[in-house]
């Protein structure tokens, strides 16, 4: 991208393919091949530039002014909204960290949930039987759902006192009147559980693949060497999983991270701002409260706070791998 | 030859952000100080007008298109669009769209939003067009027009109003032995009684806006207290008489009158469902159809507090400043709010009270929708949302302190205590960010 | 295949365990179906059935609720599943093509600067969609594109996990194809177009099927991006559609139920595709 006239020459000859001189080989070769490679990447950079690396500096210079688009004039602030996040008693930073920290419990809450009940899942529809390919799509399916329609159909189900679910209950002698959209800790319940349904699909299989890649003969050796159903399950299946592991924790964090549709639909951020989740918020002050800067402030802690998490993960699974292999 | 375009292209990008980042910090247009008349004439080219409102529900979805066909068939050089959506989805999304140049030509508002909107120059001074429909504060409910006033100048022309009433449920009412309507807390109160000792829990109270927070503030005002002080600086929904009227919402529950942990609208369903007996509603309840087979009655809401009062809404239309604002559309636009103003006698079939007086107080209105007189005789001593610039983030609080009293989370009063805390922080705030 | 079976022991104990697999499955099968069925079952009631006996069959059997719908004006929903159809179709071909093309040169080409560029791309997958949001609606407000189909498929079309998960399937293919091509006298965008390309076909399935799927179900960005009704797209129509009908359950659940069965029944169809292609993205990735 140095020279203008190897680019417009360059393409001529690329058509051109053996006719006239071929370029010699050095300098011009390697600087025709960089401007082949940038011209595949061309139209990836120019969408990626615009609507990925342009919008995210462009925020963080929002988030250093009081960026008001209905005023004319913005002021420089430096990180006057950050301090605001991290000082007590400032308009938003109880709300931020409160919010923050519900997206903290909805990960830690949810993230097990949603490894743990594929991963069953997925094994057995991995055993011999019939209709396994029947069962994996009935499970899949509500994942090519949107969550406005997961929205509309559990929050009928949910409901306190019309819902089908407190009917069902209290139709088998318990207690018919839980409060699963309105009161903690029924909220988290709904939340989780509804999140479950609607995405266990997904992890599932993506585990059955990894199951599917699992070299038998490590069973067999295993069955050989006397192992029992556990043992086999503890050596040879959970160590077969371990990349599609790393892999499927990282995505499910952050999905749960960008939860969002489930409690702006369900719960409405109650009771209270107990189910207010950090998207939902900054979502809120930015595009509905016309307090952008705040907002673009916010959303970088919450990306410094995600990163940590994800390299803290990567870390510890690529140490379970380590010591896994000696 | 398409290598340069990639180069450009890149570049273009860069320079686009830049850009951006750059019209932050110049003036993005000074303000026109143009204003609206309304002389309910337009003879320019013609015109396409886009018209925003958030009536989805009801009988409004076939009503407004009835309306806009009736006038766009008498108006040669005038189209007009219609743009429904939420109320909500309006009030996140018009302001942005203005400042795009994307926004409506003209649209509805509700009372509480306009000093917002003024706040941020997004509307045109709408005096002219007031003095054209010959309109003045006086020919509206107390208290309606001032709405639309904003630092001397008038943006807003009064359209509807909605007041809170009390449904009832006769049917279910019945199974307690009673026939009257409560009216005071006295009554209210030996209707709730009768009604538990009948199995069933009379009033459900919910802690969400509809229709928690309108009920709170009917009895905050009947307790004698008010949301804010006079110049909206500071928050007073702690008050006494807040603590009194949040104190009785829980006390409703506690006593059973109601179940605990209501959800968004399961009152209303309960009262259609027939598993309740009151419900306190928007007069916009009174055309839902799903109260078609019911037997029904709707009446002023009884007086628990010191004093009769009541919540009301009101909507207002409102001429959108975009940016590049057509003359001709707005002069257009001006049209069409004379010519309903003029043709909303019809308006009631929504279930909204005509603002204006001359058009409410037609004996005709009455006898067509029935329903909506115990809604007309509060007009009197209704209360309206208060006005201030972002005042909706500040009231966001109150609902969030029912919410946490109703589900046990907080005692009324630390709840109020701690919202209004909040909200006179979000007053400060707003003072900085929308100018004195 | 047989991975976690009980150890071969008595058959009787076997038969037992594959009965309780069976209950378990079919348990979390009626889990997964029951409320879909419901939807279903409440869009055919009446709107007063449908509130006073939520938990019946429908009685009478009423298509009152989609004739509501259809006549509406003002909830086009016809119009929103094609929009959704179209928006996820638009943003689903760009992203194939943006990202086939970007992720063949940073796998098999060299240049200076591949590192830093794919470095930088990775590290976007980590940052929260919520950030981008406010700058892109002022640079899509800019654009002039509020309210238009591109401001729901070109600003989403930046995909970084299209890159990173193609350039993985490019690597995985063995140099001795294109050196063969190029031996054939091709060119670099004929070793792409004719040689790679329909080798990556698998994986482009993939992508776009979770493209697709990604658009469709978007929810937050056209909430705010698009302002006519005759523009809307399901998700935030169907919001739209609960807030105008909150105490019509039949009528919601028509609504949810248009939203849906298109992407079953595409589903359904294409089950095994689907599937087995999101399920490869990961193992492979």
């Amino acid at each position: 991208m140095t020279d203008t006239r190897a680019i417009v020459v360059a393409p001529q000859r690329t058509s051109a393919g053996g006719r006239g001189p071929r370029p010699s080989r050095g300098k011009p070769a390697s600087r025709r091949r960089t401007l082949t490679a940038y011209l595949f990447l061309a139209p990836f950079l120019l969408l990626f530039l615009t609507f990925v690396v342009g919008p995210a500096f462009f925020g963080i210079w929002m988030s250093l002014t009081n960026w008001s688009p209905f005023r004319d004039v913005q002021d420089f602030v430096g990180l006057q909204n950050y301090i605001d996040l991290f000082t007590p008693g400032t308009v938003t930073s109880a709300d931020f960290w409160k919010s923050m920290s519900v997206t903290g419990i909805f990960i830690l809450a949810s993230v097990p949930f949603l490894v743990v009940v594929p991963l069953l899942v997925a094994i057995l529809l991995n055993q011999r039987i019939r209709g396994a390919t029947t069962f994996r799509t009935i499970f899949f399916a509500p994942y090519v759902l949107g969550v406005a329609v997961i929205g509309v159909i559990w929050g009928y189900i949910l409901d306190t006192q019309s819902g089908i679910l407190n009917h069902l209950m209290g139709l088998i002698g318990l207690p018919s009147n839980l409060p699963w959209t309105v009161d903690v800790p029924w909220v988290w319940v709904s939340l989780v559980g509804v999140t479950v349904w609607w995405t266990m699909g997904l992890n599932t299989i993506i585990f059955l693949a990894g199951l599917k890649g699992i070299n038998t003969d490590l069973y067999e050796a295993a069955s050989i060497d006397g192992a029992g159903t556990r043992h086999k399950f503890m050596n040879v299946t959970i160590p077969g999983l371990r990349p599609v592991m790393t892999f499927i924790t990282t995505t499910t964090i952050l999905a749960s991270a960008n939860m969002f549709g489930q409690s702006y639909l369900l719960t409405k951020g109650g009771p209270g701002t107990e189910t207010r989740t950090v998207i939902m918020y900054i979502a809120d002050q930015g595009l509905s409260q016309n307090n952008m800067a705040p907002a673009a402030a916010m959303s970088y802690v919450l990306f410094a706070a995600l990163a940590i998490v994800s390299v803290l993960n990567f870390r510890l699974q690529r140490e379970r791998v380590e010591k896994g292999a000696k | 030859m398409n290598k340069p375009w990639a180069r450009r292209a890149i570049g273009a990008s860069i320079a686009l952000v830049i850009g951006i980042a750059a019209s932050g910090c110049s003036a993005s247009g000074a303000a026109s100080g143009g204003g609206v008349t309304g002389d309910g004439e337009y003879t320019g080219p013609d015109v396409n007008v886009t018209f925003w409102h958030g009536w989805t529900g009801g009988a409004a979805p076939t009503i407004v298109p009835e309306l806009i066909q009736k006038f766009n068939a008498e108006h040669e050089n005038i189209t007009v669009k219609a743009v429904p959506q939420e109320w909500g989805d309006i009030t996140a999304k018009m302001p942005l769209a203005i400042k795009a140049g994307k926004g409506p030509d003209v649209a509805v508002l509700h009372g509480d939003d306009l000093a917002t909107y003024a706040a941020q120059n997004l509307l045109l001074d709408a005096g002219g067009i007031l003095d054209g429909l010959g309109y003045a504060a006086e020919d509206f409910p107390k208290g309606v027009f001032d709405k639309g006033n904003f630092r001397d100048a008038q943006y807003a022309v009064p359209w509807s109003v909605t007041p809170l009433g009390l449904y009832v449920n006769k049917t279910v009412l019945a199974k307690a032995g009673i026939t009257e309507i409560p009216t005071d807390e006295a009554s209210y109160t030996a209707a709730l009684e009768a009604l538990k000792g009948a199995g069933v829990a009379g009033e459900w109270v919910d802690g969400y806006v509809f229709t928690g927070t309108f009920e709170f503030q009917s009895l905050i005002w009947q307790f004698g207290g008010d949301m804010y002080n006079e110049d909206v600086t500071e928050a007073t929904f702690n008050s006494e008489a807040g603590v009194k009227a949040l104190t009785w919402m829980t006390d409703m529950v506690k006593k059973g009158y109601s179940p605990a942990n209501v959800a968004q609208d399961g009152n209303i369903k309960a009262l259609i469902s027939g598993e309740t007996a009151f419900n306190w509603n928007g007069v916009w309840q009174t055309t839902n159809t799903a109260f078609d087979d019911l037997d029904w009655v709707a009446a002023p809401v009884p007086q628990i507090g010191d004093e009769k009062a009541v919540w009301s809404s009101s909507t207002h239309w409102v001429f959108p400043e975009n940016k590049g604002q057509d003359k001709n559309k707005t002069a257009a636009a001006s049209v069409f709010v004379k010519w309903m103003n003029d043709n909303s006698l019809g308006w009631a079939e929504t279930g909204e009270l005509p603002a204006a007086n001359s058009v409410r107080e037609d004996p005709a209105l009455l006898e067509q929708y029935p329903n909506l007189e115990p809604f007309m005789s509060q007009l009197e001593y209704a209360h309206y949302e208060t006005v201030s610039p972002g005042i909706s983030e500040a009231n966001a609080q109150i609902t969030l302190a029912l919410n946490q009293a109703l589900t046990g989370k907080k005692d009324p009063k630390a709840a109020l205590d701690d919202a209004a805390d909040k909200a006179n922080q979000i007053i400060t705030q707003n003072q900085a960010k929308y100018g004195d | 295949m047989t991975t976690v079976l009980p150890r071969r022991r008595m058959p009787a104990n076997k038969a037992w365990a594959q009965a309780l697999l069976y209950v378990i499955l079919i348990a979390l099968a009626l889990v997964i179906v029951l409320p879909l069925a419901w939807m279903l079952i409440t869009s055919f009631k009446t709107d007063a059935d449908a509130v006073r006996a939520p938990f019946s069959l429908p009685n009478p059997f009423s298509i009152e609720a989609y004739e509501t719908l259809l006549t509406s004006g003002q909830q086009p929903i016809f119009l929103w599943l094609w929009n959704s159809f179209a928006a996820a179709t638009v943003q689903t071909v760009l992203i194939l093509v943006t990202a086939s093309m970007g992720a063949y040169a940073l796998a098999r080409l060299e240049f200076p600067g591949k590192k830093l560029v794919f470095g930088a791309i990775i590290a976007t997958l980590l940052v929260p969609p919520v950030v981008f949001l406010i700058p892109n609606y002022l640079i899509v407000q800019n654009l002039g594109w509020l309210d238009t189909i591109w401001a729901i498929t070109v600003p989403g079309a930046a995909s970084a996990f299209g890159i990173f998960f193609l350039r993985q399937f490019f690597l995985g293919l063995p140099p001795e194809i294109e050196e063969a091509a190029r031996i054939d006298g091709a060119g670099d965008f004929r070793i792409f177009s004719q040689v790679l390309i329909p080798l990556a076909r698998p994986a482009l399935a993939t992508l776009a099927v979770l493209s697709f799927l990604g658009n469709w179900n978007d929810f937050l960005w056209p909430v705010y991006v698009l302002l006519s009704p005759e523009n809307l797209t399901l998700q935030p129509g169907l919001n739209q559609l609960q807030g105008a009908y909150s105490t019509h359950f039949a009528i919601v659940m028509a609504g949810a139920v248009i939203a849906s069965v298109p992407v079953l029944i595409i589903f359904g169809i294409a089950q095994r595709q689907i599937v087995e292609s999101v399920a490869g993205s990961a193992v492979k990735g």
